[in-house]
C-alpha cells in the first residue's frame, strides 16, 4: 500500500523474493552452459550463441510455466500465497530473459547477411501455408511483445490508470502468450531435436499449467441462481473469528462476510488494488487484509485506514431467525454500515 | 502489528513463523527444479556433427577450373590440401555467395584463396574479397570435367544451405535453422541436398533445376524439412548434382 507512486515499494519480502528469482535464473544458465552442455555427446561443440539462445529460451519457458502455476496453486493451497505476492517482478524478469533469448537469435541466425536483421526476421521465412516449416518465430515475437506490454504496465500506476478490471483483462493476455510460446517450441526446437527429453519437460510443464487451472476451476464457489434482493449466507455460524465466507450475489459479483469477534460485516470480495479475493484474507489489527498484497480495509465502512485512500463497496446484513441474509444491492465504496451483532449463543 | 496465530501471509510484514519452513522448502525445491531442468535440457542436445571452419588449416590457396552454373564450384588442379579433381563449392563472407564474381570466370582456370569448411565429404571454400580471393590465372587452360548422367532418382533428404551445413554454424540444419538457411540461400550460398541414405556412394548433392541452372527461389518453402524429390543425378568430376523438378517436392512420410 502506498499514498504515492514510487518505482518499487521495496519491503524485505520483495528483496528475498527477487534474490531467489535471480539465483534461480543464474543457476539455470550456469548449469546449462557449464555442467549440462559438457555432458552432451558432441563431435564438435555447438556454437556459443546457439547454446545461449537455448539456455535463455528454455529458462524463459520454465519461468512462464511457473508464473502460470502460482495462481491456481495459491487457490488450492493458501501456503503458496507468498509466491503470488511479488509475481509481477517474476513476470518482468521473465520478459528480460525472453528478450535475451531473442537478442541472441537476432544477432546470430539473422546476422552476417546483406539484409538487416529486423527486416530479415519478417522476410526470410514466409511459409505460412504449411505446418512443418511454419515460421515459428512469429509465435515467439507475439509472446515477447505481450510479455513486454505486461512488464511495462505492471506498475501500480497503470493499475490505477486503467482500473483494476481493465488491467486484469489486459494481463490475461499472458494465456495467449503462453499458448504462443508452446507453439513456438512445438514448431521450432521440438521439430529439430531427436532426443525426447525436452519434449517431455515442455509437455509436463504445459500439462501442469492446464491441470492446476482445471483443479482450481473445479473448486470455484457456486454461482447464485436466485434474483431476490436478500441472499442467504450459508453456514455462517462456521465463520471463524477474523475470517470470512464468500457469497455469490449473482453474475460475477461476490461479497465477503467477515466475523470480527461477535460482529459480522460484509464488503465486496474484490480488493480495490488488483481485485484480489478479500474473502480469503483475515482481519489483522482490526482491518480486513487482502491475501495478495496486504491492502487493508475497515470492516465497518470499507475504507483503508489513513493515510491510505482505497475504498470498497459495503453491504447490509440481517438475521431472520437463525438464517443470515445479505442485501445484494451494495452501497457505494466507503459507505459506513453498522456491523451486525451476533446474538448470544448463536455461534457453535 | 500483532503476532498472527496462523500461517496467513502479508507481503509487507515478516512471514508467519508457521510458514517459514514451508517457504524454505519451496525455495529449495525451485532451485532444484531450475538446476535439474537445465541439466537435462542441456545434456540431451543433439550432436551438431563434425562440420567446422578449418581455421586451424590456415589460409588455403587452390588452383582449379571454375564452374559457374548452377553455383560456383572449383574443380581442383593444384592444392596442398585438396586432391586433384576434388570439387570445392565456393561462398563469400557471411551469408553471401560469389555468383557475381564467378560468372565471368566460367570455364577458366582460376586461383581461389580463403578459409576451408569441411563436413565429411562436403568441402567448401569461403573466398577472400577481391581478385586475391578469386581471380583468373592468365596463360593456363584446362577443360571442365564432362557431365555424366546417373539416371533419374527419387531421393529423401533435407535441403540445406551448403555453408552452414558444412560447419559455418553448428548445428547448421533443421527447422530451428530454417530462416538462417533461407537467408544464406537468398544471399547466393549454394543449396545442398543431404540424403538420408547413400546414393551411388554419395550423401551430399549440389542442387540445380532440370536445366542445370540455379534453383534457389523454388525451394525456399521446403528447406530444413525432410522431403522427397524427383530428378536426375549427374556427376561432373567429383561433383554430384541433383537436377530436380521443384514440382515433385513432397514432405517425406
Amino acid at each position: 500500500m502506498s499514498v504515492k507512486y514510487i518505482p518499487v515499494q521495496w519491503v524485505p519480502t520483495k528483496y528475498v523474493y527477487d534474490a531467489v528469482l535471480l539465483v534461480c535464473v543464474a543457476v539455470y544458465i550456469l548449469v546449462f552452459l557449464r555442467l549440462g552442455t559438457p555432458a552432451a555427446d558432441f563431435t564438435r561443440p555447438v556454437d556459443g550463441a546457439i547454446l545461449r539462445m537455448r539456455a535463455f529460451g528454455t529458462c524463459a519457458f520454465l519461468m512462464l510455466t511457473l508464473i502460470l502455476c502460482i495462481g491456481p496453486l495459491a487457490q488450492l493451497d493458501r501456503r503458496f500465497l507468498p509466491l503470488l505476492y511479488n509475481r509481477r517482478h517474476f513476470g518482468v524478469l521473465t520478459a528480460l530473459v525472453a528478450l535475451t533469448h531473442a537478442v541472441y537469435v537476432l544477432n546470430w541466425y539473422y546476422a552476417f547477411s546483406p539484409t538487416p536483421p529486423l527486416e530479415a526476421l519478417f522476410y526470410s521465412n514466409t511459409s505460412f501455408g504449411q505446418f512443418l516449416g511454419f515460421p515459428f518465430e512469429a509465435f515467439g515475437i507475439f509472446a515477447l511483445v505481450v510479455l513486454g506490454i505486461l512488464a511495462a504496465t505492471s506498475h501500480d500506476f497503470w493499475l490505477a490508470f486503467l482500473s483494476a478490471p481493465v488491467w486484469k483483462r489486459l494481463h490475461l493476455l499472458i494465456y495467449p502468450a503462453y499458448l504462443a510460446v508452446v507453439a513456438h517450441i512445438l514448431l521450432g526446437y521440438l521439430q529439430d531435436t531427436k532426443n525426447p527429453t525436452f519434449a517431455l519437460i515442455a509437455g509436463a510443464g504445459a500439462l501442469g499449467v492446464a491441470g492446476l487451472h482445471l483443479a482450481a476451476w473445479a473448486r470455484r464457489p457456486e454461482k447464485q441462481a436466485s434474483q431476490e434482493d436478500w441472499v442467504e449466507v450459508p453456514h455462517w455460524r462456521e465463520i471463524a473469528d477474523g475470517r470470512a465466507r464468500i457469497v455469490s450475489l449473482g453474475g460475477d459479483e461476490r461479497a465477503a462476510v467477515f466475523r470480527g469477534g461477535q460482529k459480522l460485516s460484509a464488503v465486496s470480495n474484490a480488493c480495490a488494488h488488483q481485485n484480489g479475493p478479500l474473502g480469503e484474507g483475515r482481519i489483522i489489527d482490526g482491518c480486513i487484509t487482502c491475501p495478495w498484497h496486504g491492502f487493508q480495509y475497515r470492516p465497518g465502512d470499507g475504507c483503508s485506514p489513513p493515510p491510505f485512500t482505497e475504498k470498497i463497496p459495503t453491504y447490509r446484513l440481517k438475521l431472520d431467525g437463525e438464517r443470515l441474509f445479505i442485501d445484494r444491492n451494495g452501497y457505494p465504496p466507503g459507505t459506513a454500515v453498522e456491523p451486525l451483532a451476533i446474538p448470544e449463543g448463536a455461534l457453535r | 502489528m500483532t503476532e498472527r496465530p496462523d500461517s496467513f501471509f502479508i507481503g509487507w510484514a515478516p512471514p508467519p513463523r508457521r510458514l517459514r519452513g514451508f517457504l524454505i522448502a519451496v525455495v529449495l525445491g525451485l532451485l532444484a527444479l531450475f538446476a535439474l531442468t537445465s541439466y537435462l535440457t542441456a545434456a540431451t542436445q543433439d550432436d551438431p556433427g563434425d562440420g567446422a571452419f578449418r581455421f586451424d588449416w590456415g589460409r588455403e590457396t587452390v588452383v582449379g577450373v571454375l564452374q559457374a552454373e548452377p553455383y560456383p564450384v572449383l574443380h581442383v588442379l593444384e592444392s596442398e590440401r585438396f586432391g586433384q579433381g576434388q570439387a570445392l563449392m565456393l561462398s563469400g563472407f557471411g551469408k553471401r555467395g560469389v555468383q557475381d564474381r564467378g560468372d565471368p570466370l566460367d570455364g577458366k582456370v582460376v586461383e581461389a584463396s580463403g578459409v576451408a569448411l569441411k563436413r565429411g565429404a562436403l568441402d567448401m571454400l569461403q573466398v577472400r574479397g577481391g581478385a586475391e580471393g578469386l581471380g583468373p590465372l592468365e596463360g593456363r587452360e584446362a577443360p571442365l570435367p564432362p557431365v555424366v548422367s546417373l539416371g533419374r532418382w527419387r531421393i529423401t533428404g533435407e535441403i540445406c544451405d551448403g555453408k552452414c551445413y558444412a560447419g559455418a554454424m553448428r548445428p547448421g540444419q533443421g527447422l530451428a535453422h530454417k530462416a538462417c538457411a533461407n537467408l544464406c540461400l537468398i544471399g547466393g550460398v549454394p543449396p545442398v541436398f543431404v540424403a538420408t541414405d547413400d546414393i551411388e556412394g554419395q550423401r551430399f548433392f549440389l542442387l540445380a533445376d532440370a536445366e542445370g541452372g540455379a534453383v534457389t527461389e523454388a525451394i525456399l518453402d521446403q528447406t530444413a524439412t525432410l522431403v522427397e524429390i524427383e530428378g536426375e543425378v549427374t556427376r561432373r568430376g567429383a561433383l554430384f548434382v541433383f537436377n530436380i523438378d521443384p514440382q515433385t517436392i513432397r514432405l517425406a512420410q
